[in-house]
């Protein structure tokens, strides 16, 4: 028996305890997407502290697995292509409805007794965890008669190892959902692209490139390009200001034998926020308002690069490649102007958090 | 009309002009310089005009648009002369910040023939490193700063060299002590022809044998060094005195340990001050200090170093003289017209320079010139190379005679009619008669892929190259550097592939 089987049919015993509207969720529950699984887990919570529910279900209320009202013809369709196409057993076979709307295992456990004794290892082990107290959830609080929880039936029993089982499930279907993402992760843009279509160079070190370069020669701005990664890559590991600590929080020593990682490290720790813009009109008189004006990562590189180069301009090395990977080092070091530009502009711009308000809303 | 006051002083001007009369003249009146006396010139001068007042139009002038250039940025000095030469000329052999490799195997005897190292990076002897040095067998291009500490590709040519080597210093089995393997080397560009020729190097250090290097050929024909013609020759050939006192100076430092281990054992005219007792290290010196009797130190030189036997009466701790590698690297350039001119300002050709025309004779007689056996390996070069006809068609016709094409079959190439091949370099390709054996051509290609994995893991292993190295990204690389072109594969390895990590979000 596939597990999934098994657990189709869990959720059908668990569904006899159950309100009708909890039913029909519970039942798709292992069948949908991981992400919309955990609409089923509070129903289960419910379920454990509840027995004393079931007694005021009348046979009117209670549904059998073989009584689901007919779905639309679309739902059905979409249904049966489910059940022929996807959902094989494990020998290859369609599952057919006998499998999935059998008698449930609990109900066949509730007769036979001496089924519970040969019952599968895993149901006996989540029995024996159940017995012995240690199990993976509480329900204590929620219980409004503790002292009843020694007297639960056999019924009740074999219902509860199952419920385990699927919570059991549900707990593996979120841990594979990173922390806090109530979803699957989305895809990126970047990861939908093909491997056809691919980057010859990191799209920092393409912009840093493209702006070294002068009068259109990319070859030549290539080079020395390589010239200042080999530059970070030979030269000493960077005597780190804690003032001033590079962002991305990898060790100094290992810096070099990254350039491109070192190269972004630096660009993105003295990038500014935001720009100032001279807003006039605002506050009357003619007079201009300083008014920062957020940037993208990408502007904000360009601002950075553009104060480095800037920066690098008034060194005394003879190759301009020297002159640019010396003022990098400088910059990984907080020695350069660029940090202090930088700061001027971040205290401009918190100035003048004040007058965003007034500015004229853009489209 | 001018302001009565006046512009210095602020005193009050005279209102009436004073007869010029009444005023002494000025060479005998002295001359009081404290106290400000006011002049008629002052009243006569034209009115000064007020700035801005009146703008004269020019009517003669363009009324077009004229920017303002940008200002270039005052640097506090230029980089002193040379600076900029030293850096493009520097070689750096070492990156402390790259990986040691575990277990990298250095270049010896032993490894060099190992077949089953085939493929791996065996490092070069650091003590080595400053004889390499020496004869300039690094070149400033070739990637070796970014690594621990210098290494080499052992592929199957260097193999093959290396048991050469074995067999010409009489070690191992089938021994050919004495014999002079003659080698022209071509490649594509990046194929390792420069460090085929560093291996060779290498590999004569640590066989003890002597090693004797033109790193750069150019150097000789383009006319930077000083040159002189010789008395007596015809046709004239030049002697270039500072370029051979370099070489000189090359062997002695590579060389040291073998050359002041022999003494000197001939008799040499031309050297008055040579004692008899002395080495041939003491011998080559006395070419560093006057470049005037370099050449005739050189041929002692030479001389000493290929003797098999003492000259009668010097038999005295006379030493058998060991093989010789003789290596020049950027061979097209000697096979032109050299940037030296004759007294009638013809162009000289360069194999009229007696320094070229010795080491090329090499290559026609080296078996009898290097008596006691070595290897003569000369390499063409693929940057800053001439474009030679002749040279093209010679070696064409090089490598024909080696697949077996008869020098009298129409297959055999030639030069094209009217092509102005030249004569003399064709005469120097051509087959050799006698005993002496003809030279070879050896081209060398890629690397097998099973070389260029253990390459490329030289680099992984060294902590610039972050991929994982498998047979497929391997085989991908292999045929990205045209079927294993070392150069390009460095520049595959090299290349910074990482992606760099997602930018943090900034807050």
């Amino acid at each position: 028996m596939s597990p999934r089987l098994s657990l189709f049919t869990a959720n059908k015993a668990a569904s006899a305890l159950r309100q009708p509207s909890a039913v029909a969720r519970a039942q798709r529950s292992v069948a949908l997407p991981l992400r919309f699984r955990e609409q089923s887990a509070p129903a289960q919570k419910r379920w454990n502290s509840s027995q004393n529910n079931k007694k005021g279900l009348s046979p009117d209320e209670q549904r059998f697995p073989t009584q689901d009202p007919l779905p639309h013809v679309g739902e059905e369709a979409a249904e049966m292509d489910r059940i022929m196409s996807k959902e094989k057993s494990c020998d290859g076979q369609p599952s057919s409805p006998e499998l999935e709307q059998g008698s449930p295992v609990a109900e066949i456990l509730q007769r036979d007794k001496e089924g519970l004794k040969h019952m599968p290892k895993v149901m006996q082990d989540q029995l024996k965890r159940r017995a012995g107290g240690s199990r993976s959830f509480s329900t204590s609080a929620r219980s409004p008669q503790p002292d009843l929880q020694n007297s639960e039936s056999q019924e009740d029993i074999s219902a509860a190892v199952l419920a385990d089982m699927i919570q059991q499930v549900n707990e593996q279907a979120a841990a594979r959902l990173p922390e806090g993402l109530k979803f699957d992760v989305p895809v990126m843009p970047a990861q939908k692209k093909t491997l056809n279509f691919r980057k010859r160079y990191d799209s920092m070190q393409e912009q840093f490139t493209k702006m070294l370069m002068h009068d259109g020669k990319l070859a030549r701005a290539q080079k020395n390009m390589s010239i200042i990664l080999d530059h970070l890559r030979t030269s000493s590991p960077p005597n780190i200001n804690p003032r001033r600590p590079l962002m991305g929080g990898t060790p100094a020593p290992q810096l070099p034998l990254d350039p491109v990682l070192y190269l972004t490290c630096i660009i993105d720790s003295v990038a500014p926020l935001f720009r100032i813009r001279q807003q006039k009109g605002i506050a009357g008189g003619g007079t201009a308002v300083q008014v920062p004006y957020p940037l993208n990562l990408r502007q904000r590189r360009r601002a950075a690069i553009k104060w480095i180069l800037d920066a690098s301009e008034k060194r005394r090395d003879a190759q301009l490649a020297h002159r640019v990977a010396n003022e990098l080092v400088a910059v990984a070091e907080g020695r350069s102007g660029v940090w202090d530009r930088r700061d001027q502009q971040h205290k401009i711009g918190i100035s003048g958090r004040a007058n965003l308000g007034l500015a004229p809303r853009r489209r | 009309m001018a302001s009565s006051w006046c512009w210095s002083c602020l005193s009050r001007l005279r209102a009436t002009p004073t007869p010029r009369a009444i005023l002494p003249p000025q060479s005998i009146t002295p001359r009081i310089t404290t106290a400000s006396f006011h002049s008629s010139a002052v009243q006569y001068a034209n009115p000064t005009k007020k700035k801005g007042s009146l703008v004269a139009v020019k009517y003669r002038q363009g009324q077009t648009l004229r920017r303002k250039k940008k200002k270039t940025t005052e640097r506090a000095r230029p980089p002193a002369v040379g600076e900029r030469k030293a850096l493009r000329k520097r070689i750096v052999l070492s990156n402390p910040n790259a990986l040691e490799i575990e277990g990298m195997q250095d270049l010896s005897s032993e490894t060099m023939v190992d077949a089953r190292l085939r493929g791996s990076v065996l490092g070069l002897p650091v003590p080595m490193l400053d004889q390499l040095r020496a004869v300039q067998a690094f070149k400033p291009k070739q990637g070796w700063s970014i690594f621990r500490r210098p290494g080499t590709v052992l592929r199957r040519d260097t193999l093959e060299m290396a048991r050469l080597f074995e067999k010409i210093s009489g070690e191992g089995d089938g021994a050919e002590k004495g014999k002079v393997v003659k080698k022209i080397i071509t490649g594509l560009k990046g194929s390792g022809k420069s460090v085929h020729l560093l291996q060779a190097m290498a590999m004569g250090f640590l066989k003890k044998w002597v090693v004797v290097t033109v790193p750069d050929a150019r150097d000789l024909v383009s006319g930077d060094t000083s040159y002189s013609p010789i008395e007596g020759t015809n046709p004239t050939q030049y002697v270039q005195p500072n370029a051979v006192s370099a070489l000189l100076m090359r062997t002695v430092e590579a060389n040291r340990q073998v050359l002041s281990s022999l003494k000197v054992s001939q008799k040499h005219s031309a050297l008055p001050s040579l004692k008899p007792s002395s080495t041939l290290e003491d011998l080559a010196k006395l070419g560093f200090q006057d470049a005037a009797v370099a050449w005739p130190v050189f041929q002692a030189l030479w001389t000493e170093l290929t003797a098999t036997a003492a000259a009668p009466g010097m038999e005295k701790d006379f030493k058998p003289r060991p093989p010789m590698l003789v290596t020049v690297d950027g061979i097209g350039h000697w096979m032109k017209e050299s940037a030296y001119r004759a007294s009638d300002y013809t162009p000289v050709h360069a194999h009229d320079l007696v320094f070229v025309k010795h080491f090329l004779s090499l290559l026609l007689n080296g078996q009898a010139s290097l008596k006691n056996g070595g290897m003569v390996l000369y390499a063409t070069s693929t940057s800053n190379n001439p474009s030679i006809y002749t040279l093209d068609v010679a070696l064409d016709q090089l490598a024909a005679r080696q697949t077996g094409v008869s020098p009298s079959s129409p297959e055999y190439p030639a030069p094209e009619a009217y092509s102005g091949a030249d004569a003399r370099v064709l005469e120097l390709f051509k087959p050799t008669t006698g005993k002496e054996p003809q030279f070879e051509l050896q081209t060398l290609g890629g690397l097998t892929r099973d070389e260029a994995r253990g390459y490329l893991e030289y680099f992984a292993r060294s902590g610039l190259l972050r991929e994982e190295v498998n047979e497929s990204w391997v085989g991908e690389k292999w045929s990205l550097s045209g079927g294993g072109i070392i150069g390009e594969l460095e520049k595959l390895g090299r290349h910074v592939r990482t992606t760099a990590q997602p930018a943090p979000v900034l807050n």
